[in-house]
């Protein structure tokens, strides 16, 4: 069914760059007299997001995946390599440069579940957001912004959920509001941490949809972390395999999904639960 | 409507409030019923309680009512100040030692400690030696400093676990600054905490303040309980049995002390909005518009769940609310029910009959499993499909009998045909002997040998379900001397290593522990203890949906071999379908505590009849699955 926008998609500009990112953990294991153990996370990653364009990087767990976002988010520090935004450098883990770069780069993450603080309503969630980056303003124009946020996340009528608390909302409606809070800076990048996989399969498809119209509505940048392949082919234009910490194949989605060259991304596939398995014998 | 809200719940927070109350009304307003000073002495000496002296006299002949309500001031107002000033400082330390961590924490760590490990009553009355007045603000003061530490280190722990939560990340993606994410993220989850290491500083410094001025370290031109107490042990009040001199103040002391330990137990509920709005409001309706319609099953997930059945109530069987993204609403809710017979070869091992489980709500019950029908046969393996709420949970339980309150079976039966029978847990030789259990009606005792015997289970996160203080070993072992306890050790020993080989697992194993071993691993092992009684059914709760993909692919294939080599049968529930109709036999589909398709698993995949079915079918096709 998505495949049509792919191909329409492939050229968009370049809004964030990352070159040969680095990331380094210290371990509990001593090294040396004094020294911890480096355990590398994310090794010699580059990748680019385009406006109007989805990337997925796929990967199972411990494959870096996630630190990869954590790192575009500059939500910690890189060991080494650099992010360019608009094709300039950032730096900016902490302060107001790093608050002026969530205005532009914005993460959601996977649990819809605890990512939402229990003690404040949806409004006070919207409404924070809006503040931050939309400057000081006043309590009328917050409500009215933030309906439309809920508008934008498709949760109809917006007025029943401004005064949720996260607690008495499912799990797709949190990730929803989740969105929302992205959205609330305007960014051009949405780096989105496995949005589906703690939902359960029947939600899915609406909230990727959700994220494939906003992808077109916002001229969205985004980055599609996930373990599934089959939805990384059928909601993104291209695919990046992480394994290790290494990206070991990269390209068209149709390109890595239906001709897989790594080894990597073959095992996976042939992984991937399917009764057709069984119709072939 | 709100002020109901703020009466709590609990008789013993309501108690609590009560004393506090009164202690508090009697500070403010007690001096207003008396004429007397406190100091003033009088010419009636050690007189017992009459009209004229309330509470009696001293044996200076001051009035002890008067003393004890204008002492009641004071204890309490160095309560007060000593809890707020001692409470300050712990969150002071606490939080922002436990959010910023660095060296910052690390030397607010080292006083805290210095803080802990220093008895705190000699510390306190050295200290109170040098005070250069004993004013009330300043014993306060000085209780204050010996008292914060132990709560400061409480919430430190907390703040760096809350600091992990995944809201405190999102804030920050945010862009919120870190003094916002400390004091509206983080401090008010601590609250809960801080409240009720406030109400035990407050606690600590009446009891200190009391201690200090019996032991004459007090002002002792002020009245306070304490010194009360003291001047009572000095004049030997205990001696005469002038009783009404000591035991106002002392009783006073512990009685307080008492009330705001019960109001502790309250704090959660009001700091808490999923315990403060669970019971009261009736829940305002749920969403059951088109876009919502997406969503709106979730909701259900909670409900089956039983924790939160009253809240999520009305949203199972609310009517014209469809299901999946892309399908219309109005349809999928009312479409009967499409079964299809089954062909197994094996005959039927557990057979429920219109089974119905309700899970009583405040203002109506929620059918978690609303007249299910399936039967499994010997050696078939049936999915059980649903999402999150759609009772596949709550049936299974139902036939492992795990059901917890406030889950009642109202109706239909569950029927279990055991064909061997099993003296002493060694295989019985005669086959032929059939026997129909009614499973619903066991007894607790017959149902622990059912269990594990005849249906084994394996939890959906092995990791929870292995216990982490134990070997693997160990674990075999539990199950093996409760069912074989005529087996010797040395045999129960090999029979586990045994079975670990069969899943897979090198058996030197046998010696690890939980945390020593993989995800999969872990998985395998808690197949391999379900295994070990030779179980003709196994429940196997969504066994892999934790497990990255290639693992999964390897557990799954090690569950099949198994299956052909022992030939049990398999109640495998997950909301995975293309998994399941991989892998099962038959597929129950189940959507709100209705089956709403039974069928065989390639029939139903190649054709599926109910549209919810379809539904779900359609939208794993266009998320990439099923290719």
């Amino acid at each position: 069914m998505s495949t049509d926008f792919v191909k329409a998609s492939e050229q968009g500009r370049v809004v964030l760059e990352a070159r040969n990112l680095v990331r380094d953990f210290r371990t509990n294991k001593r090294a040396g007299a004094f020294g911890r153990e480096q355990f590398r996370a994310v090794d010699d990653v580059s990748l680019e997001l385009r406006a109007g364009q989805v990337t997925a990087l796929v990967g199972q767990s411990g494959s870096g995946k996630s630190t990869v976002g954590r790192l575009l988010a500059q939500l910690m520090p890189l060991t080494s390599g650099e992010l360019l935004l608009n094709g300039e450098r950032v730096s900016a883990t902490r302060g107001r440069a790093f608050i002026r770069y969530t205005g532009t780069v914005q993460m959601t993450l996977q649990d819809p579940f605890s990512s939402l603080n229990p003690l404040h309503r949806v409004s006070y969630t919207l409404g924070r957001a809006l503040r931050i980056h939309g400057g000081p303003m006043s309590a009328d124009e917050v409500e009215e912004r933030s309906l439309a946020l809920l508008r934008k996340v498709e949760l109809a009528p917006a007025e029943h959920y401004l005064h949720r608390f996260p607690h008495e909302l499912s799990g797709g409606e949190r990730q929803r509001i989740s969105f929302a809070r992205a959205l609330a800076a305007e960014p051009k990048v949405l780096l989105a941490d496995e949005p589906v996989s703690m939902l359960d399969v029947t939600i899915r498809k609406g909230m990727l949809d959700l994220l494939d119209q906003l992808r077109r509505t916002e001229e969205l940048a985004v980055l599609y972390i996930t373990h599934d392949l089959g939805s990384a082919r059928a909601y993104s234009a291209q695919t990046l395999v992480m394994y290790h910490g290494k990206v070991v194949e990269r390209g068209s989605s149709e390109q890595v999904i239906d001709s897989p060259a790594h080894e990597y991304t073959q095992r996976l596939l042939a992984a991937a639960p399917n009764p057709r398995r069984r119709l072939a014998g | 409507m709100n002020l109901s809200r703020l009466v709590p719940a609990s008789g013993k927070v309501r108690a609590g409030l009560i004393i506090a109350i009164f202690f508090v009304l009697l500070a403010a307003f007690g001096p207003l019923l008396t004429s007397y000073s406190p100091q003033a002495s009088g010419t009636e000496l050690l007189q017992p309680p009459s009209g004229t002296h309330w509470l009696g006299t001293t044996q200076t002949g001051q009035d002890v009512f008067a003393q004890f309500v204008y002492g009641a001031r004071v204890s309490l107002g160095v309560g007060l100040v000593a809890g707020i000033i001692s409470q300050i400082v712990s969150v002071l330390v606490g939080v922002i030692g436990g959010y910023f961590r660095g060296l910052s924490d690390d030397l607010l760590y080292i006083l805290t400690a210095v803080f802990l490990v220093v008895p705190g009553m000699p510390l306190l009355i050295v200290l109170t030696g040098y005070l250069p007045s004993r004013g009330m603000v300043s014993v306060a003061f000085v209780i204050a400093i010996t008292s914060w530490a132990g709560s400061a280190r409480v919430l430190r722990a907390q703040t760096m676990s809350l600091r992990r939560r995944e809201f405190v990340e999102a804030a920050r993606a945010t862009g919120e600054s870190r003094t916002r994410i400390v004091f509206s993220e983080i401090m008010p989850n601590a609250l809960p905490l801080i409240a009720s290491g406030f109400l035990f500083s407050v606690i600590g410094a009446v009891l200190a303040e009391a201690g200090l001025s019996f032991l004459g370290l007090g002002s002792l031109t002020t009245t306070s309980w304490g010194s009360m107490l003291y001047f009572a042990q000095s004049a030997q009040a205990f001696l005469y049995g002038a009783w009404w001199w000591f035991v106002p103040p002392g009783l006073a002391i512990a009685v307080l002390g008492a009330g705001l330990a019960l109001i502790n137990f309250g704090i959660d509920e009001y700091s808490n909005p999923r315990l403060r709005t669970g019971k009261s409001r009736g829940r305002a309706t749920r969403t059951s518009g088109p876009h919502a319609a997406a969503l709106s099953t979730a909701g259900a997930a909670a409900a089956a769940s039983g924790v939160d059945a009253p809240g999520t109530a009305p949203v199972l069987h609310e009517d014209g609310v469809g299901e999946v993204a892309g399908t219309e609403p109005s349809e999928g809710a009312a479409a009967a029910a499409q079964l299809r017979p089954i062909d197994v070869a094996g005959e039927p091992i557990i057979e429920v009959r219109n089974l119905k489980v309700d899970y009583p709500g405040i203002d109506r019950v929620v059918h978690a499993v609303d007249d299910v029908s399936i039967t499994l046969h010997r050696g078939e393996i049936l999915g059980l499909a649903g999402e999150s709420g759609s009772g596949k949970s709550t049936l299974t339980n139902a036939i492992t009998r795990l059901l917890r309150n406030p889950a009642q079976v109202t109706g239909g039966s569950i029927t279990y045909h055991r064909t061997r029978a099993r003296p002493g847990g060694s295989r019985g030789t005669d086959p032929g002997s059939a026997e129909s259990i009614d499973l619903l009606g066991l007894s607790t005792e017959e149902l622990r040998g059912y269990r594990w015997d005849e249906i084994a289970i394996v939890f959906q996160s092995a990791m929870n379900a292995l216990n982490a203080v134990t070997s693997v070993g160990a674990q075999f072992d539990d199950v093996l001397r409760v069912h074989r306890p005529t087996m010797p050790a040395r045999e129960r020993e090999a029979l586990a290593r045994t079975m670990l080989e069969k899943v897979g697992i090198d058996s030197d194993r046998v010696s690890s522990y939980p945390h020593e071993l993989s995800g999969g691993m872990k998985q395998r092992v808690a197949i391999a203890i379900a295994l070990v009684l030779e179980p003709d059914v196994i429940i196997m709760d969504e066994p892999t949906t934790a497990l990255d993909l290639l693992i999964q692919r390897e557990v799954l294939d090690q569950v099949m071999a198994l299956r052909d080599e022992y030939g049990f049968a398999i109640i495998f529930t997950t909301h995975d379908l293309s998994l399941l109709l991989e892998v099962s036999d038959s597929i129950a589909v189940m959507q709100r505590g209705r089956l709403v398709e039974y069928g065989p698993a390639l029939e139903v995949y190649a054709e599926p009849r109910h549209p919810y079915t379809q539904a779900l079918l359609a939208s794993l096709a266009d998320m990439g699955a099923l290719v």
